[in-house]
């Protein structure tokens, strides 16, 4: 039996599991190193009952400060720097690159509360908290590859958003307002949660991430819209919660 | 002997001035975390002070200072005066008098709507003029022991004049950022 | 009247042993949670084996969502506030400051038992907490606002939650005055700086990062405290956006004490392994200013890295990253006192008594434990990795593996200097390796269900579908994690039955050549007849010379040799 994370279903999900794997590779290459010093000095520098001299060194002599420091700076250099480079890239170019003025985005706000996830899409009108608004809770359904732009916000304590097929998370805080973005590279279900202790039913604030080809998506949309305008009629207080997308 | 005494008391006066340092500068942190929290708040709010709050009694506040102010000069003439007693005293009565004082000004702005539970200018301004008053009620109960004797020990004087001297400052920054600017 | 005074002492070897049986009751506490939380992990929802019933009576002997939030929130605050602090920083501090440094006490005994009974007194509060209304603190060892708050908590148990680390605080604020004081006024004649052991410069370090972030706490937990209980609101949201406090005001003060934090929890460690490796090594400490440096640079920048707790907060682009290329950064001085532990294991002519088996334990933990910290460093990953079990794995492989073990290799190492008897070495070395085992099995499953992305805090993981597979995993880890709690009564019981039984210890069973080893075990009230007059620095094992001519393999650091003879005689003699 193998572990690991679930399947990537995104787009920039790769580029999370490459610097894992990066990481895996660099660092168990140090590691490995130092398993072998340690298994030769304890198999090979051993007192033996006293038998054995050591080499007497204080190891401050400039070559020994030499050595040390070339080591750590080729670690620094060959981890360090090139993650460093290298996320720094992924984050402008692509996590934190937002779909501002994207006209293929999907636009979502969601509300954290304890226990549960409200996400709302804008209706016909494209603008949020009205009475077109399509509210779904603890679901989220996305059209596959397009950007899925979120908002999100807290009603009470702090939550945080978790899409592990996505390899992404991000915190919903009360008081202010996050984001978050991602594009579903095939469609199908997964499951999204939420990655900050919130209370004791943290772990039941359970979410599913419907991901639709685009023609479906589009289908349930509009039906969605209709029912909301419907039953709107009577109690919009659901349909109006949400906020003025620009504010936040 | 006597020589290898005063080299005892030089060495021992320098390490308690090197722990109450120390212990100053944990104080300095301290206070420097709420000094933060408030510029976050300050940032942070849409108009500053929030509109709708009672008037800070800033007349009030400038005589507390003057008040603390006074309480640390006659700390520093105790330090050096035939009688040291006396004007440790004055600056026992002092410290009790910007405690009376404040407990009024508090008072004052509870009344008027203005208590720590009234929003976030409140909050600030309550928490670190209560923990700062916490603060002097120490100085306030380390002063009264070290005056207590009838000749009071020159050196606990001094330290003593030191945490009143940082009290007093960490008041004027109060004062500076909650009532002038 | 005997007995209050012995009590209440003042001696520093009184109150370190005082804060050791504080400490490792707190760590027995710590660790009977550990397993309840890993029984829970294992069987959700299953009754508690044998003590059940009598635990959680209301919830038919099942561990229930509230008992699983509290387990995991005072498992945290003990093992760290209560257990490691206590022990690593109170006992091992008290002890070894002035018997190392060539002192007959702190430069403040008083103030030094009121530091214990502060720490005593919160404990008090801590334990109250637990059987109060409305419920034990539940809000994580972090204590997130507004989880924290009346919002999230609303039961006085969170209160005295907040009261208890405030307490625990003062108590380690009044400790690092004492400690720093006493380094730099106290030192015996000839005991410069780089002639201090590294155990020293350990607790030094620490004691200046609890002297300057302890405070940055204490303001967090008093508007915490105010906001709980006179309806302030530095952490509550207003009703409209940034109309109020704001929770990750709560998250800055916190953090920029907790990353500190946990450089002040491996720092006692890092000297304490650094002087141990040298000792059973039988050489010097390799790049011994290298080390002090690494020490003091990783004191200077531990407040500016505290940011890559907070990476997916929504801070801004810039600040996020800076933080992630300071983290980096003090990865760097790591890495160079790393590199000098295995230099000094080069080439030496190692003992493998039992101190120095745990110490390479730790060599190994805190390779994994560390070398995962870059992981969570990368923004890219850490957004991933974030709050899942991969950071649970990398801390308890630094905090409760590698600091553990320098824990164990240090009460191992100091048992004869303070109790004046030898522990058991076939019970140690069978207890090592139960340990190290089954640790790694425990840290390392850990790491493999965050990768895999498991969330932490989480009480029943069957709830979602994508880590029902995780579940067999989750098994033997627990399982792993019983046999690891088992394997702590072969301590308790070599700990106690060397107490009572132990062989009788000389001066210097080690052959060491710092100065507590050269008074006798235990040493008398008053520590040193006569001040030392401290020649060189405290690794000297195993010059050629030495073994020549005086037939031993170590010098104590006021032994002066050949040149240092000469000088020797130059200084002046001391008053008193
Ligand atoms: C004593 C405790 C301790 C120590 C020393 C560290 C050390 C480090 N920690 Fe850790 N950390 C914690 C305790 C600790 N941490 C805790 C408790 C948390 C979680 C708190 C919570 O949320 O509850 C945490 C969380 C945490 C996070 C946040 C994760 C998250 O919540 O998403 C991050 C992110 O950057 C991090 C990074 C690091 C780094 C880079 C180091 C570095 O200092 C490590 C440096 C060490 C090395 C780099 C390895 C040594 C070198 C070698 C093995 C060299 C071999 C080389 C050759 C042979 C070439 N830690
Ligand atoms: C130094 C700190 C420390 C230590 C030592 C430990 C030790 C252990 N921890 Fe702990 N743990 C934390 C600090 C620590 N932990 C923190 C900070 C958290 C986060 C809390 C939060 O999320 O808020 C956490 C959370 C945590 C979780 C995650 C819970 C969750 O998120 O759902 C788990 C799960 O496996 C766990 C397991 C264990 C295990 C199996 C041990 C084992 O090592 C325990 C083994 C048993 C012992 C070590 C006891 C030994 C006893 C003695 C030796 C007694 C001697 C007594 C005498 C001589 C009188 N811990
Ligand atoms: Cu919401 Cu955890
Ligand atoms: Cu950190």
């Amino acid at each position: 039996m193998s572990y690991g994370p679930p399947r990537d279903v995104s787009v920039d999900g790769r580029l999370v599991d490459g610097a894992f794997g990066y990481l895996t590779r660099a660092t168990g290459v140090c590691f490995a190193i130092v398993v072998l010093v340690l298994a030769i000095v304890v198999l090979f520098h051993r007192s033996r009952g006293g038998a054995r001299v050591p080499h007497y060194t204080h190891g401050d002599r400039p070559r020994h400060h030499v050595l040390t420091a070339l080591t750590a700076l080729a670690m620094f250099v060959g981890i360090d720097a090139v993650l460093a480079g290298r996320s720094m890239g992924h984050l402008q170019s692509r996590f934190w690159k937002w779909p501002d003025g994207d006209p293929k985005a999907v636009r979502v706000e969601v509300t954290a509360r304890q226990w549960a996830w409200t996400f709302r899409l804008a209706g016909p009108d494209d603008r949020f908290g009205t009475r077109d608004d399509v509210v779904m809770v603890n679901e989220l359904r996305v059209p596959v590859d397009r950007p899925i732009y979120l908002k999100l916000r807290s009603r009470d304590v702090i939550h945080s958003l978790y899409l592990p097929s996505f390899r992404t998370k991000t915190d919903a805080i009360p008081g202010s307002t996050t984001r978050l973005w991602f594009q579903a590279r095939e469609p199908g279900r997964t499951e999204l949660g939420c990655a900050q202790h919130c209370g004791v039913s943290h772990y039941k604030m359970r979410g599913e991430l419907d991901v639709m080809p685009a023609a479906d998506w589009e289908a349930w949309f509009w039906r969605a819209v209709d029912d909301a305008r419907l039953h709107a009629g009577a109690d919009a207080s659901v349909q109006l919660d949400g906020w003025d997308w620009d504010q936040g | 002997m006597s020589a290898t005494r005063a080299f005892d008391e030089r060495r021992k006066n320098a390490t308690a001035v090197v722990g109450l340092t120390i212990f100053l500068g944990t104080l300095a942190m301290l206070f420097a975390g709420l000094f933060f929290a408030y510029g976050v708040m300050r940032a942070q709010a849409p108009a500053w002070p929030p509109p709708g709050l009672p008037a800070l009694p800033r007349g009030a506040l400038a005589a507390n200072t003057l008040v603390l102010v006074g309480a640390s000069l006659a700390l520093r003439r105790a330090r050096r005066a035939e009688n040291a007693r006396a004007w440790a005293f004055g600056a026992l009565s002092l410290g009790a008098a910007f405690l009376v004082a404040q407990a009024l000004v508090w008072r004052s702005l509870v009344l008027a709507g203005g208590g720590p539970s009234s929003g976030i200018y409140g909050s600030v301004f309550f928490a670190i003029s209560g923990l700062h008053a916490l603060h002097v009620v120490g100085g306030v109960v380390a002063l009264a022991a070290v005056a207590a004797p009838r000749a009071p020990d020159a050196r606990r004087l001094a330290l003593c004049a030191r945490y009143w001297d940082f009290v007093l400052v960490v008041w004027l920054i109060f004062f500076f950022v909650a009532c002038v600017r | 009247m005997k007995l209050v005074s012995r009590i209440f002492s003042i001696d520093h070897k009184v109150i370190a042993k005082q804060f050791l049986f504080l400490g490792l009751a707190f760590l027995a506490v710590g660790g009977f949670m550990a397993m309840l939380i890993r029984w829970q992990l294992a069987h959700p929802g299953a009754l508690f084996p044998v003590v059940g019933r009598a635990l959680f009576g209301a919830a038919g002997g099942i561990i229930s969502p509230a008992a699983y939030t509290s387990l995991f929130t005072m498992h945290g605050t003990i093992m760290i506030f209560f257990a490691v602090t206590p022990i690593l920083i109170g006992a091992f501090g008290n002890f070894l400051i002035p018997l190392m440094i060539g002192a007959r006490d702190m430069s403040f005994p008083r103030l030094n038992a009121l530091s214990f009974w502060t720490m005593f007194a919160s404990t008090a509060v801590l334990t109250a907490s637990f059987f109060v209304p409305l419920g034990a603190p539940a809000a994580g060892w972090t204590a997130y606002a507004t989880l924290s708050t009346a919002i999230g908590t609303p039961g006085l148990g969170q209160t005295l939650w907040v009261v208890a680390i405030y307490l625990n605080g003062a108590s380690s604020i009044m400790g690092a005055v004492n400690y720093i004081t006493t380094i730099v006024r106290e030192r015996a004649p000839g005991m410069t700086w780089l002639r201090l052991p590294l155990t020293i410069w350990g607790l030094l370090m620490t004691a200046i990062l609890n002297a300057l972030f302890v405070p940055v706490l204490a303001a967090g937990m008093v508007l915490l405290f105010f906001d709980r209980v006179f309806g302030t609101q530095f952490f509550i949201a207003g009703s409209t956006i940034k109309g109020g406090g704001d929770p990750i005001l709560y998250q800055h003060l916190f953090w920029l004490f907790g990353h500190p934090e946990v450089y002040i929890l491996i720092l006692p460690a890092w000297g304490i392994v650094g002087d141990l490796l040298s000792f059973f090594a039988r050489k010097p400490a390799y790049g011994y200013r290298v080390t002090v440096g690494a020490f003091v640079a990783v004191t200077a920048l531990s407040s500016l890295v505290y940011g890559h707790h907070m990476f997916v907060t929504g801070m801004s682009p810039l600040l996020g990253e800076s933080f992630m290329v300071l983290t980096m950064i003090i990865s760097v001085p790591a890495v160079l006192l790393y590199l000098n532990w295995l230099g000094t294991l080069w080439r030496g002519a190692m003992r493998l008594d039992t101190p120095m088996l745990y110490c390479l334990g730790l060599v190994f933990t805190f390779g994994v434990g560390g070398l995962t910290g870059l992981f969570l460093a990368d923004i890219t990953s850490d957004i991933y990795l974030h709050d899942t079990f991969f950071v649970v794995g990398h801390f308890h492989l630094i905090m409760a593996a590698a600091v553990l073990l320098a824990i164990f290799a240090g009460i191992h190492f100091w048992f004869p200097k303070m109790f004046g008897r030898r522990m058991s070495e076939p019970l140690g070395k069978l207890h090592f390796w139960l340990t190290i085992v089954s640790l790694n099995v425990v840290f390392g499953g850990q790491l493999v269900i965050g990768w895999a992305g498991m969330q932490r805090r989480l009480y029943d993981p069957s709830v979602y579908e994508f880590l029902r597979p995780l579940l067999a995993l989750n098994r033997h880890i627990s399982t792993a994690a019983f046999v690891l709690g088992a394997s702590q009564l072969i301590f308790v019981l070599n700990f106690f039955w060397s107490l009572a039984r132990g062989e009788k210890a000389e001066a210097n069973p080690w052959g060491v050549g710092t100065l507590e080893w050269t008074v006798p075990s235990p040493p008398p009230e008053h520590n040193f007849d006569e001040i030392p007059v401290v020649v060189h620095g405290p690794h000297e094992l195993g010059h050629p010379d030495v073994r020549t001519r005086l037939g031993k393999d170590w010098l104590a650091q006021n032994e002066a040799f050949g040149e240092e003879a000469e000088e020797a005689g130059a200084v002046p003699e001391v008053a008193s």
